[in-house]
């Protein structure tokens, strides 16, 4: 293994280098630097031209000016671009913008991509099939920025107009609770008498909780309290084990997450005062003590016989129930940020990844980074999206239709077993190439994103660099972008020998 | 996960110990023979009874009636071999009694197992008895393992679909069937992956899966249809061996006349969905009374020589299973058929002796010597009516 | 269930050697062509796309002319006039028993530009240059991912690693950064070059999908067979190979179309691309997007288009690959 991981290794940086030769070649041969110096009045042209010529080494060969810039990279130096400025601050300050958005798009595409594929696949044929089939298709066509530009001007804007008077109309209310019960009866019954009645059951809930909240004006002053924490708490720990080890109230696993539940109930107090104004790290540290501990109620609740599903359901019991609690958090400081004084109200902003000069809390910033990254996220995501659906749907198909499928269910295993245990462990190995060759797509489609909401990050870079003819600037933005798809393609050729063993051990 | 009261593990240690002693040398020399004829005889309890079984599916161009009608019982202990061309319902029908068929399947009849109808059975309890009561081994060893858990992994996984026991020793049951199936080394194959196993090995593997919980009834499907001819044999001999170990009855189904003849007590002989022909082994292969039978027998190549050294294939191809044809399905192929096979279908006619056949024509078999000779090439000479032009008409 | 067996070599021919007939028994009367076709057929999307796709093409072909077809609809994309209404569209969709206005085309269906032009005209002059595009970018990228991949699947030894290397070498380039390097090199040429730049920089997906199938294939029996006879490589490659990738093949160019549209608007978007005064649906948009609060139709128009074209394209070749691979979609029976 560790010597496949190094050959991999090997193998990758010699491609990045003749990537990073082929790149600085098409982008020296962009524009032409000297055409902006070459208008002006006669008595600067001269003094200008010679600057930016000595400056980008002009006189010199491609090839020359490539080794050129290849020594300096090498020790860290990315050098000045034209107008002189140092190519290493730029890359400082719009590294970390593009990285938050490509993150959490990237996370977002493929928990939801895959969920959706999967469920999609298992429901093959059916109305919800159908329509995420239609729906991936029609994101695939949609025009990135087109997207962008209309979630800008409506979605914002809508969205901040209706939070000065955050209630819903009726109609909103109907529309939204019939959404809710199609998704939900959609995506759990097969059986056509049970799936009306989860309709039912769901739209009508789905109406009274929104009628409630509008009326009682949760919208302008969110949170969830304690109650409501306890009861998706517990409501998480069933479901998670039902997914982990089927639904049954008695046995071992399901004591284990629904006491992970409770202990992260208790949290929710003991840890009040820790969580006001918290940073970063505590927060890591107290997910990762989480962690530990539900490790713990799982192991002591398991016994022998279930300890392999017990482990599992309370430590994503106690992540959940901390996630939740975290989500609490962000909402009670809700009302707080939309009334602070550089925000006023605005709090789907459509300009630049984070308010400029703005002081809050740990939880208020969060919520602004959240308000800045929500609409570019949900546009780069909407198209990321469709293709890890389609594929994770076509290859569930495939495996779906193996031998061993059939072997397992000759087991007599479960439903849930055959397809946690054999389906999905096999459908998920060709997703890991598709992630690497995604995340290629997703840096083309940041560049589009961060120039319809006016970020100044890596996107700028690239443009600028192509606009001027300057190819400092267009190495910087390839050397993380590259380097990324290079560490993508590796992480998923790892991924993919470790998930499947016919690589791994040959 | 059904909870099942734990499974008393020292019985099964036992009945597998002992089974192991039973076959103690035989499971030390690979060679050793085990015919039908060292095996445990059949007892009179009737494990599965499956009544008039129909299978359809539907279809573009209208439904595939895969099975039309199948009927028969298993007794404890019995090896009964379903024999029949690619589409002629063998499969279809035994993956129905498994529950295995896709949701489109339209089912009808019924399947006894002890007397309960599995068809009418809730999907649980459907469940409960698959892999536990009725096992099943499949074609294609070298897909029917997932490549991505160990051996051990599924081995021990059927024992703790069903039991209620700590891994630990699920896999030493696993390891005890790897042993008794023949596999060297059975400690350290618990971890390997099915990649590191032989095709012939991976029967085994799949053999054990199927023993594991002492199963009543293994339905065997063409298990050795994808391996060498030299491993077959091994692997026919051990599923014998086996079946005696843990006292289960096989459903034997396959193309392979030749597996059948050491293998099975009884044979039932299928075409485009209905069985044609049903008896003892040596019924259906001294004395076959249905042409399509003795075509069957006529096309095995025999070491001994046949008169004219040569092979007598059946012609044509089997019927559309969409629209077949009118009377008898066969009557296309059959050097035999006249015009009342072309009207009528014959119903399963009762020959005497348990012995039964589906043909109009069934007394003029029992008339000649040898009733492959109708499939000769110079069959014209064979008493018959029908124009052995007929036999091109499938072309 | 009827999966055809593999016979074991020596195995007598007991009635197993049935089995290939009887593979074929419902389907007997059929070729290959006809079978693909009659799923592509089956296949609702794809159907939908196709009309859809040539209600597109042939609108955009004819209303203002393209090259030697002559077009019916009387006003020019580059000739400018007086803005009337507001430049407000005058195409009536609702009829009038329906409480709407009336079917109609009106003066300007599609409404006017700030200068006047006929945005129908405009938008039809748009979409065919955005076709141009997808259409060049998608026969260079795929001719040159074929051969590549072709090449790097069917090869051993150093053709196969050079080959490779190659491809790995572009695809640690994001289509877009490589594409908009290309076209702002390109973008003043004109469309045609323009065209085949994009398609030299994009064919990497083809290339390994090709290679992918070429590499499964040149293990199969016939290609043994004609190699033992002596075949050269570039016979097979071309006799033996292609032809049974072609399904690949042609779905790949579908999709590489989809996506060059979508890629053309993008580059459009950040200035590069197609230069006025030429113009392109992509640049209509980038051009009018400031429009969009006051004169939303300018944004709308060339938008539907280009969702358009990508959406039936994409239908077209998911119908395509289920018409040649229908493993995807089959339930086991």
């Amino acid at each position: 293994m560790l010597v496949f991981i190094a050959r991999r290794l090997f193998v990758s940086l010699w491609v990045f280098l003749a990537a990073t030769a082929v790149m600085f070649i098409l982008a020296a041969n962009a524009n032409d630097p000297l055409e902006e110096a070459r208008q002006l009045p006669d008595n600067e042209r001269e003094a200008a031209l010679a600057t930016i010529t000595e400056r980008m080494n002009l006189d010199k060969p491609v090839l020359i000016r490539y080794l050129l810039w290849l020594g300096s990279a090498i020790t860290g130096d990315l050098g000045v671009n034209r107008q002189g400025q140092d190519v290493n601050a730029m890359l400082g300050t719009a590294f970390p913008a593009t990285l938050q958005l490509l993150a959490a798009a990237t996370v977002l595409a493929i928990v939801f991509g895959i969920a959706i594929g999967v469920i999609s696949a298992l429901r093959q044929y059916s109305a919800f099939d159908q329509s995420v089939t239609f729906v991936a298709f029609v994101c695939f066509s949609l025009p990135l920025f087109w997207v962008g530009t209309l979630l800008k001007q409506y979605i914002a804007v809508d969205i901040n107009d209706w939070l000065r008077d955050p209630t819903l109309s009726l109609v909103m209310v109907v529309a939204l609770s019939l959404l809710a019960g199609a998704v939900c009866s959609g995506v759990l019954v097969v059986d056509r008498r049970t799936r009306w009645t989860v309709f039912g059951v769901t739209a009508g809930a789905m109406a009274v909780l929104l009628l409630v909240l509008s009326a009682t004006g949760w919208f302008a002053d969110p949170g969830l309290g304690p109650v409501v924490v306890a009861l998706t708490a517990f409501a998480g720990a069933v479901a998670i084990t039902t997914l982990v080890s089927g639904l049954d109230f008695t046995s071992a696993p399901m004591r284990a997450a629904l006491v992970s539940a409770g202990v992260g109930v208790v949290c929710y107090f003991a840890f009040g005062p820790v969580l006001n104004d918290p940073n970063l790290l505590t927060l890591l540290l107290l997910a990762l003590l989480t962690a530990a501990v539900c490790a713990g109620i799982g192991w002591f609740f398991g016994g022998e016989l279930f300890r392999r599903q017990a482990i599992p359901a309370a430590v994503l019991t106690g992540l959940f129930t901390a996630a939740v609690i975290f989500v609490d958090r962000v909402l009670q400081a809700f009302a707080g940020y939309a009334a602070h004084s550089r925000i006023r109200g605005r709090v789907i902003s459509t300009i630049g990844p984070s308010t400029p000069n703005f002081e809050g809390t740990f939880w208020q910033h969060s919520l602004d980074s959240a308000g800045h990254l929500l609409l570019p996220t949900l546009a780069l995501v909407l198209v990321s999206l469709a293709s890890y659906t389609r594929y994770t749907r076509a290859s569930m198909l495939e495996v779906m239709n193996q031998d061993y499928v059939r072997t397992a269910r000759a087991k007599g295993l479960t439903e849930r077993a055959v397809i946690t245990r054999h389906a999905l462990r096999n459908g998920m190995i060709p997703i890991t190439t598709l992630t690497a060759y995604d995340i290629g797509t997703l840096i083309g489609g940041a560049v589009i994103t961060e120039r319809v909401f006016g970020w100044k990050a890596m996107g700028t870079l690239l443009q600028d660099g192509i606009e001027q003819g300057d190819p400092m600037p267009i190495m910087a933005f390839f050397l993380v972008a590259g380097g990324a798809i290079v560490i993508f393609n590796m992480v998923a050729d790892i991924a993919y020998a470790f998930l499947d063993p016919r690589i791994r051990l040959s | 996960m059904t909870i099942n009261p734990p499974l008393d593990t020292s019985g099964t240690l036992n009945t597998a110990s002992a089974a192991r002693d039973a076959v103690g040398e035989a499971a030390e020399e690979v060679h050793t023979a085990y015919s039908l004829a060292d095996a445990k005889p059949p007892l009179d309890e009737e494990i599965l009874k499956v009544e008039n079984l129909t299978v359809e599916f539907p279809t573009d161009d209208g439904a595939v009636q895969a099975v039309r009608g199948v009927s028969y019982t298993l007794h404890a202990r019995e090896v009964l071999g379903i024999v029949g061309e690619s589409g002629s319902g063998k499969s279809v029908s035994s993956m129905a009694v498994m529950g295995l068929l896709p949701k489109s399947a339209r089912i009808r009849g019924s399947v006894l197992y002890r007397g309960e109808d599995l068809l009418r059975m809730r999907p649980g309890q459907q469940r409960a008895l698959r892999g536990e009561k009725i096992a099943m081994i499949f074609q294609d060893p070298m897909t029917s393992l997932n490549p991505v858990h160990t051996v051990g992994d599924q081995l021990a996984e059927a024992v703790l679909a069903h039991h209620l026991v700590p891994r630990r020793e699920a896999l030493a049951r696993a390891k005890e069937m790897l042993d008794l199936v023949g596999i060297p080394q059975p400690d350290k194959r618990l971890r390997a992956y099915p990649h590191e196993f032989s095709g012939g090995m991976r029967q085994r593997v799949m053999i054990a899966m199927a023993i594991i919980n002492n199963p009543d009834v293994i339905i065997a499907d063409e298990p050795t249809t994808a391996l060498d001819v030299t491993v077959q044999a091994q692997i026919l001999e051990k599923l014998l061996e086996v079946k005696d170990a843990v006292n289960a009855a096989i459903l034997m189904i396959t193309h392979d006349l030749g597996v059948i003849a050491g293998m099975a007590h009884k044979t039932l002989v299928m075409y485009a969905g209905k069985p044609v022909e049903i008896g003892h082994t040596d019924q259906v292969f001294y004395e076959p009374r249905m042409p399509y039978t003795a075509g069957l027998l006529g096309s095995i190549p025999s070491l001994e020589g046949d008169a004219q050294g040569r092979l007598r294939p059946i012609t044509g191809t089997p019927p559309s299973l969409i629209s077949l044809p009118s009377g008898c399905p066969f009557q296309p192929r059959c050097p035999l058929a006249t015009d009342v096979c072309r009207q009528t279908e014959p119903p399963l006619g009762d020959i005497g002796d348990g012995h039964w056949a589906a043909c109009h024509h069934s007394e003029k078999l029992a008339e000649v010597e040898d009733p492959t000779a109708f499939f000769h090439p110079d069959a014209q000479t064979a008493p018959s009516e029908g124009t052995g032009t007929d036999s091109e008409e499938g072309r | 269930m009827r999966k055809k067996s593999a016979q074991p070599a020596g195995t007598p021919p007991t009635p197993g050697s049935a089995d290939d007939a009887a593979q074929g028994m419902n389907v007997a009367s059929r070729t290959q062509f006809q079978l693909v076709r009659a799923r592509f057929f089956r296949h609702r999307g794809a159907l939908v796309g196709m009309a859809l796709f040539g209600f597109i093409l042939t609108l955009a072909a004819t209303s203002i002319g393209w090259g030697p077809i002559p077009g019916w609809w009387d006003k020019s994309p580059t000739a400018t006039g007086v803005v009337l209404e507001g430049g407000r569209p005058t195409l009536g969709v609702w009829p009038t028993f329906l409480g709407g206005g009336g079917v109609s085309w009106g003066e300007h269906p599609f409404g006017q530009d700030d200068i006047g032009r006929d945005y129908f005209a405009v938008v039809m002059r748009g979409t065919q240059v955005s076709l141009t595009v997808a259409f060049l970018v998608g026969t260079v990228a795929t001719v040159i991912g074929t051969v590549i991949g072709a090449c790097a699947g069917y090869f051993r030894g150093w053709a196969e690693a050079v080959l490779m290397r190659v491809t790995d070498v572009m695809i640690t380039i994001p289509t877009l950064v490589i594409a908009a390097v290309v076209a702002a090199m390109a973008g003043r040429q004109g469309i045609v070059v323009l065209g085949i730049m994009l398609g030299l920089v994009t064919w990497t997906q083809t290339a390994r999908l090709v290679r992918g199938e070429v590499l499964s294939l040149r293990e199969k029996e016939f290609v043994e067979a004609a190699r033992s006879v002596g075949t050269s490589a570039k016979r097979i490659i071309f006799r033996h190979l292609v032809p049974n990738v072609v399904g690949i093949i042609i779905v790949s160019v579908t999709l590489a179309i989809a996506a060059a549209v979508l890629l053309e608007t993008g580059l459009s978007f950040l200035g590069i691309g197609v230069q006025p005064p030429d113009t392109s649906l992509g640049r209509l948009i980038t051009d009018y997007q400031t429009a969009m609060m006051t004169r939303a139709w300018l944004f709308y128009w060339p938008g539907l288009f280009i969702i358009g074209i990508a959406l039936s394209v994409n239908f077209i070749g998911d119908g395509l690959r289920d018409a040649f691979d229908p493993r995807q979609n089959r339930v086991r029976d």
